[in-house]
Protein backbone atom coordinates (compact mmCIF):
# COMPACT_ATOMS: atom_id res chain seq x y z
CA UNK A 1 0.00 0.00 0.00
CA UNK A 2 3.18 2.16 0.17
CA UNK A 3 2.77 2.98 -3.45
CA UNK A 4 -1.29 3.41 -3.15
CA UNK A 5 -0.01 6.18 -0.60
CA UNK A 6 1.88 7.88 -2.56
CA UNK A 7 0.49 7.76 -5.34
CA UNK A 8 -2.69 9.33 -3.83
CA UNK A 9 0.05 12.01 -2.64
CA UNK A 10 1.50 12.66 -6.00
CA UNK A 11 -2.15 13.33 -7.37
CA UNK A 12 -2.87 15.97 -4.83
CA UNK A 13 0.31 17.79 -5.30
CA UNK A 14 -0.31 17.39 -9.05
CA UNK A 15 -3.93 18.66 -8.94
CA UNK A 16 -3.45 21.43 -6.40
CA UNK A 17 -0.86 22.84 -8.87
CA UNK A 18 -2.75 22.33 -12.14
CA UNK A 19 -6.62 23.13 -11.01
CA UNK A 20 -6.21 25.08 -8.04
CA UNK A 21 -9.79 25.95 -8.28
CA UNK A 22 -11.15 25.76 -11.47
CA UNK A 23 -11.28 22.24 -11.76
CA UNK A 24 -13.73 21.60 -8.46
CA UNK A 25 -15.73 24.47 -10.13
CA UNK A 26 -16.06 23.54 -13.39
CA UNK A 27 -16.92 19.75 -12.75
CA UNK A 28 -19.28 20.86 -10.27
CA UNK A 29 -20.96 22.72 -12.92
CA UNK A 30 -22.38 19.84 -14.06
CA UNK A 31 -24.21 18.62 -11.51
CA UNK A 32 -25.76 22.02 -11.18
CA UNK A 33 -26.86 22.48 -14.29
CA UNK A 34 -28.38 19.01 -14.51
CA UNK A 35 -30.42 20.05 -11.61
CA UNK A 36 -30.87 23.14 -12.22
CA UNK A 37 -32.67 22.34 -15.77
CA UNK A 38 -34.82 19.30 -14.14
CA UNK A 39 -35.89 21.89 -11.84
CA UNK A 40 -37.29 24.19 -14.20
CA UNK A 41 -38.52 21.54 -16.49
CA UNK A 42 -40.70 20.24 -13.32
CA UNK A 43 -41.60 23.86 -12.95
CA UNK A 44 -42.29 25.56 -15.97
CA UNK A 45 -42.95 22.59 -18.14
CA UNK A 46 -44.61 19.82 -16.05
CA UNK A 47 -46.11 22.52 -13.64
CA UNK A 48 -45.03 20.10 -10.87
CA UNK A 49 -46.80 16.96 -11.46
CA UNK A 50 -45.20 13.43 -12.47
CA UNK A 51 -47.04 11.18 -13.89
CA UNK A 52 -48.21 8.25 -12.24
CA UNK A 53 -46.32 5.77 -14.75
CA UNK A 54 -42.96 7.50 -13.92
CA UNK A 55 -43.60 7.09 -10.01
CA UNK A 56 -44.37 3.51 -10.57
CA UNK A 57 -41.24 3.07 -12.69
CA UNK A 58 -39.13 5.32 -10.71
CA UNK A 59 -40.83 4.00 -7.28
CA UNK A 60 -40.83 7.61 -6.43
CA UNK A 61 -43.03 10.66 -7.08
CA UNK A 62 -40.29 12.69 -5.56
CA UNK A 63 -38.71 13.83 -9.37
CA UNK A 64 -36.09 16.47 -8.11
CA UNK A 65 -35.13 13.34 -5.56
CA UNK A 66 -34.78 11.29 -8.43
CA UNK A 67 -32.65 13.07 -10.52
CA UNK A 68 -30.63 14.74 -7.05
CA UNK A 69 -29.68 11.18 -6.41
CA UNK A 70 -28.90 10.55 -10.33
CA UNK A 71 -26.92 13.82 -11.19
CA UNK A 72 -24.79 12.65 -8.19
CA UNK A 73 -24.06 9.73 -8.55
CA UNK A 74 -23.54 10.09 -12.21
CA UNK A 75 -20.61 12.70 -11.09
CA UNK A 76 -19.32 10.17 -8.81
CA UNK A 77 -19.14 8.17 -11.83
CA UNK A 78 -17.60 10.78 -14.73
CA UNK A 79 -14.73 11.89 -12.29
CA UNK A 80 -14.18 8.55 -10.96
CA UNK A 81 -13.57 7.37 -14.34
CA UNK A 82 -11.74 10.70 -15.48
CA UNK A 83 -9.35 10.18 -12.74
CA UNK A 84 -8.34 6.59 -12.75
CA UNK A 85 -9.24 5.47 -15.88
CA UNK A 86 -7.13 8.35 -17.66
CA UNK A 87 -4.59 7.97 -15.27
CA UNK A 88 -2.02 5.70 -17.77
CA UNK A 89 -3.16 7.80 -20.52
CA UNK A 90 -1.64 10.72 -18.89
CA UNK A 91 1.65 9.16 -17.98
CA UNK A 92 2.14 8.11 -22.04
CA UNK A 93 0.91 11.97 -22.65
CA UNK A 94 3.31 13.42 -20.21
CA UNK A 95 6.59 10.85 -21.39
CA UNK A 96 6.34 9.70 -17.89
CA UNK A 97 5.07 5.71 -18.80
CA UNK A 98 8.18 4.15 -19.77
CA UNK A 99 9.51 4.91 -16.13
CA UNK A 100 6.35 3.81 -14.55
CA UNK A 101 6.29 0.78 -16.37
CA UNK A 102 10.64 -0.03 -16.19
CA UNK A 103 9.71 0.11 -12.25
CA UNK A 104 8.32 -3.04 -10.38
CA UNK A 105 5.44 -1.26 -8.68
CA UNK A 106 2.48 -2.93 -9.63
CA UNK A 107 -0.24 -1.98 -11.36
CA UNK A 108 -3.30 -2.07 -8.63
CA UNK A 109 -1.88 0.10 -5.26
CA UNK A 110 -0.83 2.87 -8.43
CA UNK A 111 -4.60 2.60 -9.68
CA UNK A 112 -6.16 2.50 -5.91
CA UNK A 113 -4.13 5.53 -5.20
CA UNK A 114 -5.67 7.25 -7.67
CA UNK A 115 -8.97 6.27 -6.80
CA UNK A 116 -8.96 6.78 -2.94
CA UNK A 117 -7.49 10.64 -4.41
CA UNK A 118 -10.93 10.59 -6.80
CA UNK A 119 -13.48 9.31 -4.80
CA UNK A 120 -11.96 12.20 -2.06
CA UNK A 121 -12.25 14.86 -4.30
CA UNK A 122 -15.68 13.86 -5.58
CA UNK A 123 -17.10 13.35 -2.02
CA UNK A 124 -16.39 16.95 -1.73
CA UNK A 125 -17.94 17.65 -4.77
CA UNK A 126 -21.20 15.35 -3.48
CA UNK A 127 -21.53 17.49 -0.77
CA UNK A 128 -21.60 20.60 -2.49
CA UNK A 129 -24.08 18.75 -5.04
CA UNK A 130 -26.43 17.55 -2.14
CA UNK A 131 -26.21 21.27 -0.74
CA UNK A 132 -27.36 22.77 -3.64
CA UNK A 133 -30.04 20.00 -3.45
CA UNK A 134 -31.46 21.36 -0.37
CA UNK A 135 -31.86 24.49 -1.37
CA UNK A 136 -34.24 23.50 -4.24
CA UNK A 137 -36.13 21.45 -1.81
CA UNK A 138 -34.65 17.78 -1.94
CA UNK A 139 -34.84 15.93 1.36
CA UNK A 140 -31.91 12.72 0.46
CA UNK A 141 -32.91 10.19 2.41
CA UNK A 142 -31.89 6.42 2.28
CA UNK A 143 -33.11 3.17 3.81
CA UNK A 144 -30.29 2.73 6.24
CA UNK A 145 -26.75 3.57 7.17
CA UNK A 146 -25.20 -0.10 6.40
CA UNK A 147 -27.55 -0.14 2.81
CA UNK A 148 -25.97 3.46 2.23
CA UNK A 149 -22.48 2.42 2.39
CA UNK A 150 -22.81 -0.74 0.58
CA UNK A 151 -24.58 0.73 -1.93
CA UNK A 152 -21.80 3.39 -2.78
CA UNK A 153 -19.32 0.88 -2.04
CA UNK A 154 -20.75 -1.34 -5.18
CA UNK A 155 -21.00 2.20 -7.44
CA UNK A 156 -16.98 2.84 -6.78
CA UNK A 157 -16.36 -0.45 -7.11
CA UNK A 158 -18.08 -0.39 -10.45
CA UNK A 159 -16.32 2.89 -11.36
CA UNK A 160 -13.23 1.08 -10.75
CA UNK A 161 -13.54 -2.13 -12.64
CA UNK A 162 -14.85 -0.35 -15.47
CA UNK A 163 -12.00 2.83 -15.45
CA UNK A 164 -9.03 0.09 -15.17
CA UNK A 165 -10.58 -2.05 -18.40
CA UNK A 166 -11.55 1.87 -20.00
CA UNK A 167 -7.41 2.45 -19.23
CA UNK A 168 -6.31 -0.46 -21.32
CA UNK A 169 -8.27 0.80 -24.37
CA UNK A 170 -6.98 4.46 -23.71
CA UNK A 171 -3.68 3.46 -23.86
CA UNK A 172 -4.07 0.81 -26.72
CA UNK A 173 -6.09 3.42 -28.91
CA UNK A 174 -3.47 6.17 -27.85
CA UNK A 175 -6.78 8.41 -27.19
CA UNK A 176 -9.01 8.94 -24.45
CA UNK A 177 -11.67 11.81 -25.72
CA UNK A 178 -14.20 9.28 -27.65
CA UNK A 179 -13.29 6.26 -25.07
CA UNK A 180 -14.39 8.25 -22.30
CA UNK A 181 -17.36 10.20 -24.58
CA UNK A 182 -18.55 6.86 -26.08
CA UNK A 183 -19.10 5.70 -22.67
CA UNK A 184 -20.34 8.46 -20.62
CA UNK A 185 -23.82 8.87 -23.31
CA UNK A 186 -24.18 5.04 -23.11
CA UNK A 187 -24.13 5.06 -19.06
CA UNK A 188 -25.98 8.07 -19.33
CA UNK A 189 -28.50 6.59 -21.89
CA UNK A 190 -28.54 2.68 -20.42
CA UNK A 191 -27.61 2.92 -16.55
CA UNK A 192 -30.42 4.86 -15.23
CA UNK A 193 -29.18 8.04 -13.72
CA UNK A 194 -31.60 10.64 -15.36
CA UNK A 195 -34.94 8.30 -16.14
CA UNK A 196 -36.19 4.81 -15.08
CA UNK A 197 -34.59 2.41 -17.22
CA UNK A 198 -38.00 0.47 -17.37
CA UNK A 199 -38.40 3.33 -20.37
CA UNK A 200 -35.89 1.64 -22.63
CA UNK A 201 -37.05 -1.41 -24.97
CA UNK A 202 -36.21 -4.53 -23.54
CA UNK A 203 -32.47 -4.69 -25.85
CA UNK A 204 -31.40 -1.93 -24.19
CA UNK A 205 -32.07 -2.73 -20.84
CA UNK A 206 -29.67 -6.01 -21.70
CA UNK A 207 -26.96 -3.76 -23.27
CA UNK A 208 -27.02 -1.84 -20.30
CA UNK A 209 -26.37 -4.88 -18.07
CA UNK A 210 -23.27 -5.20 -19.81
CA UNK A 211 -22.33 -1.78 -18.21
CA UNK A 212 -21.17 -2.54 -14.47
CA UNK A 213 -22.67 0.68 -13.30
CA UNK A 214 -26.34 -0.66 -13.67
CA UNK A 215 -26.62 -3.13 -11.10
CA UNK A 216 -24.87 -0.53 -8.99
CA UNK A 217 -27.12 2.18 -9.94
CA UNK A 218 -29.77 0.08 -9.37
CA UNK A 219 -29.11 -0.79 -5.89
CA UNK A 220 -28.49 2.97 -5.07
CA UNK A 221 -31.73 3.37 -6.77
CA UNK A 222 -33.25 1.04 -4.01
CA UNK A 223 -31.73 2.63 -0.94
CA UNK A 224 -31.99 6.16 -2.16
CA UNK A 225 -34.96 6.63 -4.22
CA UNK A 226 -37.08 3.72 -3.79
CA UNK A 227 -36.85 3.82 -0.31
CA UNK A 228 -37.12 -0.66 -0.72
CA UNK A 229 -33.98 -0.77 0.92
CA UNK A 230 -30.75 -3.16 -0.46
CA UNK A 231 -31.18 -5.56 -3.14
CA UNK A 232 -29.12 -7.96 -2.53
CA UNK A 233 -29.73 -9.58 -5.66
CA UNK A 234 -28.66 -6.67 -7.73
CA UNK A 235 -25.54 -5.80 -5.18
CA UNK A 236 -24.19 -9.22 -6.02
CA UNK A 237 -24.82 -8.86 -9.68
CA UNK A 238 -22.81 -5.35 -9.21
CA UNK A 239 -20.04 -7.24 -7.12
CA UNK A 240 -19.58 -9.59 -9.56
CA UNK A 241 -19.71 -7.63 -12.62
CA UNK A 242 -17.86 -4.84 -10.50
CA UNK A 243 -14.32 -7.36 -9.72
CA UNK A 244 -14.82 -8.97 -13.32
CA UNK A 245 -13.89 -6.03 -14.90
CA UNK A 246 -11.20 -5.24 -12.44
CA UNK A 247 -9.91 -8.37 -12.80
CA UNK A 248 -9.66 -8.67 -16.80
CA UNK A 249 -8.83 -5.23 -17.09
CA UNK A 250 -5.54 -6.10 -14.56
CA UNK A 251 -4.70 -8.74 -15.94
CA UNK A 252 -4.50 -7.61 -19.54
CA UNK A 253 -2.85 -4.45 -18.60
CA UNK A 254 0.93 -5.48 -19.21
CA UNK A 255 -0.23 -6.72 -22.40
CA UNK A 256 -2.32 -3.09 -23.29
CA UNK A 257 1.02 -1.25 -22.04
CA UNK A 258 3.71 -3.27 -24.24
CA UNK A 259 1.17 -2.54 -27.05
CA UNK A 260 1.35 0.87 -25.85
CA UNK A 261 4.87 1.01 -25.58
CA UNK A 262 4.98 -0.57 -28.85
CA UNK A 263 3.04 2.00 -30.82
CA UNK A 264 5.78 4.82 -30.13
CA UNK A 265 7.85 2.78 -32.04
CA UNK B 1 24.86 -10.61 -16.67
CA UNK B 2 22.46 -9.14 -19.08
CA UNK B 3 22.77 -12.20 -22.66
CA UNK B 4 20.64 -12.04 -25.48
CA UNK B 5 20.73 -15.20 -27.44
CA UNK B 6 18.66 -15.29 -31.03
CA UNK B 7 16.96 -12.43 -30.05
CA UNK B 8 14.28 -11.43 -32.41
CA UNK B 9 11.95 -8.21 -32.92
CA UNK B 10 8.85 -7.83 -35.20
CA UNK B 11 6.23 -4.96 -35.32
CA UNK B 12 4.06 -6.10 -37.98
CA UNK B 13 5.94 -6.87 -40.83
CA UNK B 14 9.06 -5.04 -40.07
CA UNK B 15 11.67 -6.96 -38.33
CA UNK B 16 12.98 -4.41 -35.88
CA UNK B 17 15.75 -6.79 -34.33
CA UNK B 18 17.30 -10.32 -35.95
CA UNK B 19 19.16 -12.47 -34.41
CA UNK B 20 20.76 -10.68 -31.77
CA UNK B 21 23.75 -11.90 -29.81
CA UNK B 22 25.09 -10.12 -26.74
CA UNK B 23 26.20 -9.93 -23.54
CA UNK B 24 26.66 -7.05 -20.67
CA UNK B 25 28.56 -8.21 -18.07
CA UNK B 26 28.89 -6.34 -14.59
CA UNK B 27 31.31 -4.31 -13.89
CA UNK B 28 31.57 -2.96 -17.18
CA UNK B 29 30.62 -0.45 -19.68
CA UNK B 30 29.22 -1.61 -23.05
CA UNK B 31 28.35 -0.21 -26.33
CA UNK B 32 25.69 -0.65 -28.86
CA UNK B 33 25.82 1.45 -31.58
CA UNK B 34 24.47 1.82 -35.01
CA UNK B 35 22.93 4.46 -37.48
CA UNK B 36 19.21 5.72 -36.54
CA UNK B 37 16.76 2.63 -37.01
CA UNK B 38 19.28 0.47 -36.57
CA UNK B 39 17.23 -1.31 -33.55
CA UNK B 40 19.31 -0.01 -30.63
CA UNK B 41 16.60 1.33 -28.88
CA UNK B 42 13.75 -1.75 -29.28
CA UNK B 43 16.50 -3.89 -28.12
CA UNK B 44 16.94 -1.51 -24.62
CA UNK B 45 13.77 -1.68 -24.27
CA UNK B 46 13.38 -5.39 -24.25
CA UNK B 47 16.02 -5.56 -21.44
CA UNK B 48 14.00 -3.13 -19.72
CA UNK B 49 11.22 -5.35 -20.33
CA UNK B 50 8.90 -2.56 -21.84
CA UNK B 51 8.40 -4.64 -24.57
CA UNK B 52 8.71 -8.16 -25.47
CA UNK B 53 10.82 -10.06 -28.31
CA UNK B 54 9.30 -12.16 -30.72
CA UNK B 55 11.62 -14.72 -30.20
CA UNK B 56 14.82 -15.48 -28.69
CA UNK B 57 15.71 -15.41 -25.10
CA UNK B 58 16.79 -12.54 -22.78
CA UNK B 59 18.28 -13.04 -19.51
CA UNK B 60 19.06 -10.48 -16.89
CA UNK B 61 21.03 -11.52 -13.95
CA UNK B 62 19.94 -15.03 -14.41
CA UNK B 63 16.31 -13.64 -14.29
CA UNK B 64 13.81 -14.19 -17.26
CA UNK B 65 11.78 -10.55 -18.27
CA UNK B 66 9.07 -12.44 -20.04
CA UNK B 67 8.61 -14.67 -16.78
CA UNK B 68 9.71 -12.74 -13.70
CA UNK B 69 9.49 -8.96 -14.89
CA UNK B 70 9.51 -7.29 -11.63
CA UNK B 71 12.40 -9.70 -10.27
CA UNK B 72 14.09 -7.87 -13.51
CA UNK B 73 12.70 -4.08 -13.06
CA UNK B 74 14.01 -4.57 -9.26
CA UNK B 75 17.53 -4.73 -10.78
CA UNK B 76 17.44 -2.50 -13.73
CA UNK B 77 17.04 1.08 -14.86
CA UNK B 78 16.30 3.17 -17.68
CA UNK B 79 17.84 6.48 -19.13
CA UNK B 80 16.46 7.50 -22.09
CA UNK B 81 17.80 10.83 -23.38
CA UNK B 82 14.91 11.38 -25.57
CA UNK B 83 11.91 10.88 -22.99
CA UNK B 84 11.48 13.13 -20.42
CA UNK B 85 10.26 10.50 -17.52
CA UNK B 86 10.04 12.76 -14.92
CA UNK B 87 6.10 14.66 -13.88
CA UNK B 88 6.54 18.18 -15.15
CA UNK B 89 4.30 19.19 -11.42
CA UNK B 90 6.26 17.66 -9.17
CA UNK B 91 9.62 19.07 -7.89
CA UNK B 92 13.12 17.43 -8.43
CA UNK B 93 12.84 16.00 -5.03
CA UNK B 94 9.18 14.89 -4.74
CA UNK B 95 9.75 12.76 -8.05
CA UNK B 96 13.01 11.01 -6.68
CA UNK B 97 10.64 10.33 -3.50
CA UNK B 98 7.79 9.13 -5.50
CA UNK B 99 10.23 6.93 -7.98
CA UNK B 100 11.57 5.36 -5.01
CA UNK B 101 8.07 4.47 -3.58
CA UNK B 102 7.90 2.74 -6.90
CA UNK B 103 10.62 1.39 -6.10
CA UNK B 104 10.15 0.33 -2.82
CA UNK B 105 12.92 1.49 -1.24
CA UNK B 106 12.75 2.39 2.06
CA UNK B 107 12.70 5.19 4.13
CA UNK B 108 15.80 5.50 5.84
CA UNK B 109 17.70 4.91 2.77
CA UNK B 110 15.81 6.94 0.10
CA UNK B 111 16.17 10.05 1.86
CA UNK B 112 20.31 10.88 1.81
CA UNK B 113 19.60 9.11 -1.45
CA UNK B 114 17.43 11.57 -2.56
CA UNK B 115 19.93 14.29 -1.28
CA UNK B 116 22.90 11.98 -3.14
CA UNK B 117 21.21 11.92 -6.30
CA UNK B 118 20.61 15.56 -6.49
CA UNK B 119 23.86 16.53 -5.78
CA UNK B 120 25.41 14.47 -7.79
CA UNK B 121 23.07 15.95 -11.13
CA UNK B 122 23.61 19.33 -9.79
CA UNK B 123 20.00 20.10 -8.86
CA UNK B 124 20.69 20.70 -5.15
CA UNK B 125 19.70 23.90 -5.37
CA UNK B 126 17.22 23.51 -7.75
CA UNK B 127 15.33 20.50 -5.58
CA UNK B 128 12.29 22.01 -4.39
CA UNK B 129 11.61 23.67 -7.77
CA UNK B 130 8.90 22.39 -10.16
CA UNK B 131 10.33 20.42 -13.04
CA UNK B 132 7.96 22.27 -15.29
CA UNK B 133 10.62 25.53 -14.58
CA UNK B 134 13.19 23.38 -15.22
CA UNK B 135 15.27 23.88 -18.83
CA UNK B 136 15.42 20.80 -20.69
CA UNK B 137 19.53 20.08 -19.39
CA UNK B 138 17.72 20.23 -15.52
CA UNK B 139 15.01 17.56 -16.34
CA UNK B 140 17.48 15.33 -18.43
CA UNK B 141 19.92 15.58 -15.27
CA UNK B 142 16.74 14.40 -13.13
CA UNK B 143 15.80 11.75 -15.45
CA UNK B 144 19.42 10.47 -14.65
CA UNK B 145 18.89 10.95 -10.67
CA UNK B 146 15.38 8.71 -11.31
CA UNK B 147 17.24 6.10 -13.12
CA UNK B 148 19.70 5.58 -10.54
CA UNK B 149 17.21 6.22 -7.35
CA UNK B 150 17.01 1.92 -6.89
CA UNK B 151 20.91 1.51 -7.18
CA UNK B 152 20.28 -0.77 -10.22
CA UNK B 153 22.60 -3.63 -10.97
CA UNK B 154 22.60 -3.22 -14.57
CA UNK B 155 21.84 0.24 -16.08
CA UNK B 156 20.10 0.65 -19.46
CA UNK B 157 21.05 4.75 -21.25
CA UNK B 158 19.89 5.49 -24.35
CA UNK B 159 21.41 8.29 -25.22
CA UNK B 160 21.95 9.68 -21.75
CA UNK B 161 23.71 13.00 -22.61
CA UNK B 162 21.10 13.97 -25.48
CA UNK B 163 20.72 17.88 -24.88
CA UNK B 164 23.08 18.12 -22.00
CA UNK B 165 25.65 20.59 -21.62
CA UNK B 166 29.08 19.76 -21.94
CA UNK B 167 29.93 20.13 -18.32
CA UNK B 168 27.19 18.16 -17.49
CA UNK B 169 27.79 15.37 -19.65
CA UNK B 170 30.70 15.51 -18.54
CA UNK B 171 29.92 14.82 -15.06
CA UNK B 172 27.57 12.30 -16.09
CA UNK B 173 30.24 10.31 -18.42
CA UNK B 174 32.41 10.61 -14.91
CA UNK B 175 29.12 8.62 -12.78
CA UNK B 176 29.15 6.10 -15.54
CA UNK B 177 32.70 5.62 -15.54
CA UNK B 178 32.15 5.41 -12.00
CA UNK B 179 29.22 3.03 -11.59
CA UNK B 180 31.06 0.37 -13.64
CA UNK B 181 34.40 0.49 -11.48
CA UNK B 182 31.60 -0.06 -8.62
CA UNK B 183 30.72 -3.63 -10.18
CA UNK B 184 27.57 -1.97 -12.36
CA UNK B 185 26.90 -3.30 -16.12
CA UNK B 186 25.66 -0.62 -18.27
CA UNK B 187 24.49 -0.66 -21.45
CA UNK B 188 25.10 2.61 -23.46
CA UNK B 189 23.75 4.03 -26.76
CA UNK B 190 25.11 7.26 -28.05
CA UNK B 191 25.35 9.22 -30.84
CA UNK B 192 28.31 10.93 -29.19
CA UNK B 193 30.85 8.33 -30.43
CA UNK B 194 33.65 10.34 -28.67
CA UNK B 195 31.76 8.89 -25.48
CA UNK B 196 31.32 5.21 -26.38
CA UNK B 197 35.53 5.47 -26.95
CA UNK B 198 36.00 7.19 -23.83
CA UNK B 199 33.68 5.01 -21.66
CA UNK B 200 33.30 1.65 -23.29
CA UNK B 201 35.10 -1.38 -23.30
CA UNK B 202 33.09 -3.45 -25.39
CA UNK B 203 31.19 -2.26 -28.33
CA UNK B 204 28.11 -3.93 -30.19
CA UNK B 205 27.67 -2.52 -33.77
CA UNK B 206 24.21 -2.81 -35.24
CA UNK B 207 22.26 -2.04 -38.32
CA UNK B 208 19.21 -3.08 -39.38
CA UNK B 209 18.70 -5.17 -36.55
CA UNK B 210 21.75 -7.01 -37.44
CA UNK B 211 24.71 -7.55 -35.33
CA UNK B 212 27.45 -6.33 -37.89
CA UNK B 213 30.68 -6.18 -35.35
CA UNK B 214 31.71 -5.96 -31.86
CA UNK B 215 35.02 -5.68 -30.04
CA UNK B 216 36.80 -3.00 -28.16
CA UNK B 217 36.65 0.88 -30.10
CA UNK B 218 40.51 0.05 -31.69
CA UNK B 219 39.11 -3.80 -32.83
CA UNK B 220 36.16 -2.50 -34.39
CA UNK B 221 38.42 0.60 -36.42
CA UNK B 222 40.55 -2.18 -37.68
CA UNK B 223 37.74 -4.78 -37.90
CA UNK B 224 35.83 -1.80 -40.52
CA UNK B 225 38.87 -1.77 -43.05
CA UNK B 226 39.11 2.27 -42.41
CA UNK B 227 42.45 3.65 -42.72
CA UNK B 228 44.37 6.12 -41.42
CA UNK B 229 44.30 9.52 -43.78
CA UNK B 230 47.74 11.49 -44.51
CA UNK B 231 47.44 14.65 -46.03
CA UNK B 232 49.99 16.96 -47.42
CA UNK B 233 49.87 20.33 -48.45
CA UNK B 234 52.25 21.86 -50.68
CA UNK B 235 52.91 25.50 -51.52
CA UNK B 236 52.69 25.23 -55.55
CA UNK B 237 51.07 21.83 -56.86
CA UNK B 238 52.53 22.11 -60.36
CA UNK B 239 51.83 19.05 -63.08
CA UNK B 240 55.38 17.48 -61.79
CA UNK B 241 54.19 16.92 -58.33
CA UNK B 242 51.02 15.62 -58.81
CA UNK B 243 52.05 12.92 -61.34
CA UNK B 244 54.53 11.95 -58.76
CA UNK B 245 51.61 11.74 -56.14
CA UNK B 246 50.04 9.90 -58.37
CA UNK B 247 52.72 7.56 -59.31
CA UNK B 248 53.39 6.82 -55.93
CA UNK B 249 49.80 5.75 -55.24
CA UNK B 250 47.26 5.44 -57.75
CA UNK B 251 44.96 5.88 -55.12
CA UNK B 252 45.54 9.68 -54.29
CA UNK B 253 43.23 12.37 -54.19
CA UNK B 254 43.89 16.02 -55.12
CA UNK B 255 41.61 18.02 -52.60
CA UNK B 256 41.46 21.91 -53.00
CA UNK B 257 44.30 24.18 -52.03
CA UNK B 258 46.56 22.01 -53.48
CA UNK B 259 46.38 19.07 -50.62
CA UNK B 260 47.82 15.51 -51.64
CA UNK B 261 45.41 13.16 -49.68
CA UNK B 262 46.31 9.60 -49.26
CA UNK B 263 44.25 7.00 -47.45
CA UNK B 264 45.73 3.21 -46.75
CA UNK B 265 47.48 0.56 -44.47
CA UNK B 266 50.58 1.61 -42.55
CA UNK B 267 52.67 4.43 -42.14
CA UNK B 268 53.25 6.01 -45.58
CA UNK B 269 53.34 9.47 -44.66
CA UNK B 270 57.04 9.59 -44.74
CA UNK B 271 57.51 8.28 -48.30
CA UNK B 272 54.73 10.24 -49.72
CA UNK B 273 56.24 13.74 -48.31
CA UNK B 274 59.71 12.19 -49.76
CA UNK B 275 58.10 11.23 -53.07
CA UNK B 276 56.58 15.42 -53.26
CA UNK B 277 59.64 16.51 -52.21
CA UNK B 278 61.55 14.83 -54.52
CA UNK B 279 59.75 15.73 -57.53
CA UNK B 280 60.28 19.58 -56.49
CA UNK B 281 57.08 20.23 -54.17
CA UNK B 282 57.76 22.45 -51.26
CA UNK B 283 55.52 21.40 -48.49
CA UNK B 284 53.25 23.76 -46.21
CA UNK B 285 51.53 21.60 -44.33
CA UNK B 286 51.33 17.53 -42.84
CA UNK B 287 48.23 15.95 -40.93
CA UNK B 288 48.16 12.39 -40.08
CA UNK B 289 44.31 11.81 -39.28
CA UNK B 290 43.44 8.28 -38.05
CA UNK B 291 40.30 6.66 -38.47
CA UNK B 292 37.48 7.21 -36.04
CA UNK B 293 34.61 4.79 -34.38
CA UNK B 294 32.73 6.97 -36.41
CA UNK B 295 34.60 6.25 -39.92
CA UNK B 296 34.19 2.39 -38.59
CA UNK B 297 30.77 2.53 -37.90
CA UNK B 298 30.12 3.83 -40.96
CA UNK B 299 31.97 1.48 -43.49
CA UNK B 300 30.35 -0.89 -40.90
CA UNK B 301 27.20 -0.10 -41.90
CA UNK B 302 27.73 0.44 -45.63
CA UNK B 303 29.52 -3.46 -45.74
CA UNK B 304 27.09 -6.55 -46.53
CA UNK B 305 26.55 -8.73 -43.19
CA UNK B 306 27.87 -11.89 -45.02
CA UNK B 307 31.15 -9.68 -45.83
CA UNK B 308 31.42 -9.04 -42.63
CA UNK B 309 30.82 -12.27 -40.90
Amino acid sequence: MVVAWATLRRSWLVTRRAYPWSYFIGTLLLGVFTMGVAYLGLRAIAGDQVSAEFAGRAGTADYLGYIAVGATAYMFVVHGILWIGKALIQEQREGTMGALVVAPARRLPYLLGFAAFAFTAVALEVAVLLGFALLLGVRPTATGAVDAVLAVAALALAVFGMSVVLSNVMIVAGEAHITQNTVFQAMAVLSGFTFPRDYLPEALRWLGELIPITAAMDVIRGVFTAGTGLDPARLGVAALIGFGYAAAGLLTMPWAERRAMERSF
Amino acid sequence: MIETVHLRKEFGTKVAVHDLNLTVPLGRVTGLLGLNGAGKTTTIKILATLLRQTSGTVSVGGLDPVRQPRAVRRRINLIAGGERMVYARMTGRENLWYFGQLYDVPGRVLRPRVAELLDLVGLAEAADTRVERYSRGMAQRLSIARGLVNDPDYLLLDEPTLGLDAPIARDLRRVVAALAERGKGVLLTSHYLAEVEQLCAHVYVIGDGRHLAEGTPAELVAQSGCHRTVRVAVVELTPRVEAAARAFAPAVRIAPGGVVELSGPGDVAGALTSTIIEAGGALKGLEIAEPTLEDAILALNDRPAAVIA
